[in-house]
């Protein structure tokens, strides 16, 4: 009987004390409405900002007898309605789980063995302090680089570098959005355009999958558009959950240009795009003309799959719904080569709509800079100020291994704080323009979230010295030499988080708890104690991120009190503020030069030779090969959260998408094992036969097939997308993620 | 007039992200391995390129005329004041005659604590304080709205005013307290 199973475990798991245990059989309970009383003031409540992933949503952590045992959206906090997604909500099971590292950790044997040693964060500050002395003796202070997924940190991990004297700092970007920030920095100046999805009446999204890719306020707009009747159009080669709520449009992958530029075109020769908007705010239209005048209908459906008088539809619905509609700019965006010209093409076929600075449009961010020429607006913000001033760096002696600032050519559209991470390992591999030869990685697993996965340990193993500063032993850590182990954001302080959207939006992060394991540090401390260690003190000017975040705040006239209380600061009365909100005709400023939408963009043409996007023909798969496309799946973060307990259990592994009659003709059935085959490189994996998917593609979630051994729940289950992609850069120093083809057969 | 606690799932407006089910294993301490609520997938259904798919929360459904009630022998099964399908861990001997007589499938023996338990609308912890259940509170479509059926100017009244609201196997009779409304699902 299971009844004695009872009196194993507390009703209310550690720390819990609403039932007391005698010996057998005799229990006092407490009466239930007193036992809630009480348990509900043991809770106490610590806002901070969410870091399961990084879209930065702000949280409620709760906190009973020293513990986390919940974590919620914060509850005044209109952006998310309170909620937080799987992720967010499985914080506890990252924080007390015991296969975080604990210690820092010292290779002891080869690279790739597994075996390391603890030791004290003296030692492993000396050895790396050591090491990195001598490649700067041996090789220059450019022969580091350093790659983090962009986090208010960095400002202390790249001090570490520029102290060096190397150029070489790099964020995930370019595995991700680069190609689209490259775009809105050519069109508008600056990349802080968001979209105001809850507004929309009609939204199109090619690939972007909102559901699946969660970022909480942006499922709540675009929700919320569906909700009131909106329209919502998805292209994707795969069905995704996003398409499921919408109308599916299986286009052909690597093909989304076509449809972008046939759109202009109908819209063009119907007369369907707001021309006193392009007259009045943009420079170069003539230039897209020109550019789309032969991308027909016709022409798109060749190349798409969708039929032309499809196209013409969507597009006529589309602009019915101008300038309220909004067309996707995208969010992991490196599909291809040209992938950025495919994001240009997007924001311009969106200006066409007059859907700047308008509700259920685009606008710019609106940090209090952009208040100040609005005398009713001004007085609601004032910005954040720096937490520290450090000295000058020394000026590196070479410039960047991927040409990043290099005028007149695609290095010079690079944007500078991202840099085209995918040339490092070709850097090592080759020695040009000239070798690597450390690499610190923080927050960033180029193991799994770069393509080539072989070819990134090949070069890993090249190395004089590889550093990886994270919360699990993950799979660069355990092909690194030193593995630094950081405390998750329940623990620690952060610099100021702004999230700024049509207000602004400061937010904190401040520890919960302290540290579970007591030899974890917060990054910016650990960078600080490192800097000390090689005698670069003078960059880290401050004692503390509390001091820090007190200078920070006070700039904007808050105290650190004031926002440990409250999480989150929005300016008190503020509406959310667009350009054109009241008057179309409203001067409507982009951050360009000259204030316009750049349609045409001279820098464009000056870095790549094509300031007005070109459509390029990228080749469809053959008959028995499939495209291979991969995304995002709502219970995991990229390469972040496989191993977190809970989120392992809800979804431990992947498959392969593959369609029913593509499967049907090489004999393969639902739960196969297969090989997959990308000539070079083959992977095992199961099938999952079905509907949702285009005959001539596959798809698999990103992030499973893990390498590292110590992450025992997340290892060697699934597919390691990223083991079949070559390390290819695109035009703009983007990976690129959609133009590989496969095979498949069974195992 | 008592309360009649109800839930109502949007079923178009759920995108199975399962952020409800993770808030409720931490706000109940649900067993590793072990759920009181989880969101499948159903579907797809249909032939490429003309298919359809949505999720449906399943959790115990609250029933108003309750065959796990009716069978438990202990009476630890039981419907507390407002109406709540309850299980007193106390009084539970862990026979399973409830897990076998939910129509359902939506109760499971507790890992630790070796007694029948399931979804309490969570009871104890929030709803009897005002609050809505964990699931609800978290839920980032939207899908999830929670109240008391009989108050007019409640939202889950007001939402079931306007939309019909489907039981799950209405005809076992068990009356149950959440309603899944498919209006909209494609």
């Amino acid at each position: 009987m299971k009844r004695r199973d009872f009196l194993k475990g507390a009703l209310y798991g550690t720390g819990g004390t609403m039932i007391a245990f005698g010996g057998f059989g005799t229990l006092t309970k407490l009466d239930p409405k007193k036992a809630a009383a009480a348990e509900q003031d043991a809770l106490s409540t610590v806002f901070s900002t969410c870091e399961m992933c990084t879209s930065r949503c702000t949280v409620a952590l709760k906190v009973k007898n020293g513990k986390v045992v919940k974590a919620e959206g914060h509850p005044n906090d209109a952006s998310t309605g309170g909620s937080i997604c799987a992720r967010g909500n499985a914080a506890p099971s990252l924080l007390y789980d015991p296969e975080r590292i604990k210690k820092p950790m010292l290779r002891t044997g080869e690279r790739g063995d597994g075996k390391f040693k603890e030791v004290s964060w003296e030692e492993a500050y000396s050895y790396i302090a050591e090491k990195l002395k001598n490649v700067q003796k041996q090789y220059g202070g450019e022969a580091l680089a350093v790659t983090s997924r962009v986090n208010p940190n960095d400002i202390f991990f790249r001090s570490i570098a520029r102290a060096m004297g190397s150029p070489n700092m790099f964020s995930h970007e370019a595995t991700c959005p680069m190609t689209r920030t490259v775009a809105l920095e050519a069109t508008f100046g600056n990349p802080y355009i968001g979209a105001d999805y809850g507004n929309a009446k009609y939204i199109i999204t090619n690939g972007r999958n909102f559901f699946e890719g969660i970022h909480v306020p942006m499922v709540k707009g675009v929700m919320k558009s569906i909700s009131n009747g909106g329209k919502l159009v998805v292209l994707d080669p795969r069905f995704s959950v996003t398409a499921a709520k919408g109308e599916w449009v299986p286009i052909k992958g690597a093909t989304d240009l076509a449809f972008i530029m046939a759109m202009a075109n109908v819209m063009i020769s119907e007369n369907l795009y707001d021309k006193e908007f392009i007259a009045q705010y943009s420079v170069g239209f003539d230039k897209w003309v020109e550019a789309v005048k032969d991308k027909t209908p016709a022409w798109a459906e060749q190349e798409t799959g969708i039929p032309k008088d499809k196209i013409v539809q969507i597009t006529r619905d589309f602009a019915k719904a101008k300038p309220n509609c909004l067309l996707e700019y995208g969010w992991r965006t490196p599909w291809t080569g040209n992938d950025y010209q495919l994001r240009r093409a997007i924001m311009i076929v969106n200006m066409m709509m007059g859907n700047w600075e308008v509700p259920g449009g685009y606008f710019r961010k609106k940090g209090a800079a952009l208040l100040k020429p609005y005398p009713e607006l001004q007085q609601y913000a004032k910005s954040l100020g720096g937490g520290m001033v450090q000295p000058a760096f020394p000026k590196p002696a070479k410039g960047r291994i991927d040409g990043t600032g290099i005028k007149g050519t695609p290095g010079q559209v690079i944007p500078v704080p991202d840099g085209a991470v995918g040339q490092i390992p070709e850097s090592i591999l080759t020695g040009k323009p000239y070798p690597i030869k450390a690499w610190m990685v923080y927050r960033f697993n180029p193991v799994i979230s770069m393509p080539e996965s072989e070819r990134v340990i090949e070069a890993i193993k090249k190395l004089d010295l590889m550093v990886t500063c994270d919360v699990y032993m993950t799979d660069a850590a355990y092909y690194s030499d030193v593995v630094l182990p950081e405390c998750t954001y329940m623990e620690r302080y952060d610099p100021m988080i702004d999230n700024t959207g049509l207000t602004p939006k400061f937010q904190i992060r401040q520890p919960a708890v302290p540290v579970v394991y007591p030899d974890t540090k917060p990054a910016w401390q650990i960078f600080k104690e490192l800097g000390e260690k090689m005698g670069y003190g003078q960059y880290f000017p401050f004692k503390d991120m509390e001091e820090y975040l007190t200078k920070q705040l006070a700039a904007a006239g808050l105290t650190l009190a004031e926002m440990k209380e409250k999480g989150f600061w929005v300016p008190p009365g503020m509406k959310p503020f667009f350009m054109r909100g009241k008057d179309p005709k409203a001067p409507a400023p982009t951050a360009s030069a000259d204030q316009k939408i750049q349609i045409f963009s001279e820098e464009l043409e000056e870095a790549t030779k094509q300031g007005i996007p070109e459509y390029k023909h990228y080749p469809q798969p053959e008959n028995g090969k499939f495209r291979f496309i991969q995304g995002k799946v709502a219970v995991h973060t990229n390469a972040g959260t496989h191993n977190v307990p809970v989120l392992n259990e809800l979804m431990p592994t992947n498959t392969l998408w593959i369609n029913s009659v593509s499967a049907g003709k090489l004999g393969i059935k639902e739960g196969d094992s297969i090989i997959i085959s990308a000539g070079k490189y083959e992977h095992k994996g199961i099938a999952k036969v079905t509907e949702g998917i285009r005959p001539d593609t596959v798809f698999t979630y990103h992030g499973f097939g893990r390498i590292s051994p110590k992450m025992t729940r997340a290892y060697g289950k699934g597919i390691n997308d990223n083991k079949l992609i070559p390390n290819e850069l695109g035009e703009v120093g983007n990976v690129v993620s959609s133009t590989t083809f496969v095979t498949v057969r069974k195992a | 007039m008592a309360k009649h606690y109800a839930m109502a799932v949007v079923v178009a407006k759920c995108i199975g992200c399962q952020a409800c089910t993770v808030a409720c294993k931490f706000q109940n301490n649900v067993p590793e391995g072990q759920y009181r609520t989880k969101t499948p997938v159903v579907g797809p259904k249909g032939t490429f390129p003309n298919v359809s798919m949505y999720f449906e929360k399943q959790a115990c459904q609250m029933c108003q005329n309750a065959p796990c009630v009716e069978v438990c022998p202990t009476k630890a099964s039981h419907y507390n004041e407002a109406g709540v399908v309850l299980v007193d861990v106390d009084k539970c001997v862990g026979c399973k005659y409830c897990l076998t007589a939910c129509p359902y499938d939506a109760r499971f023996i507790n890992k630790d604590t070796g007694a029948a338990d399931k979804c309490t609308f969570c009871w104890e912890a929030r709803v009897s304080k005002g609050q809505v259940p964990a699931c609800v509170s978290t839920c980032v479509g939207g899908a999830l709205v929670f109240g008391d059926e009989k108050d007019s100017n409640s939202e889950i009244a007001k939402l079931l005013s306007k939309n019909k609201g489907e039981v799950r196997k209405e005809e076992f009779g068990t009356r149950p307290s959440i309603y899944y409304i498919f209006e909209g699902v494609k």
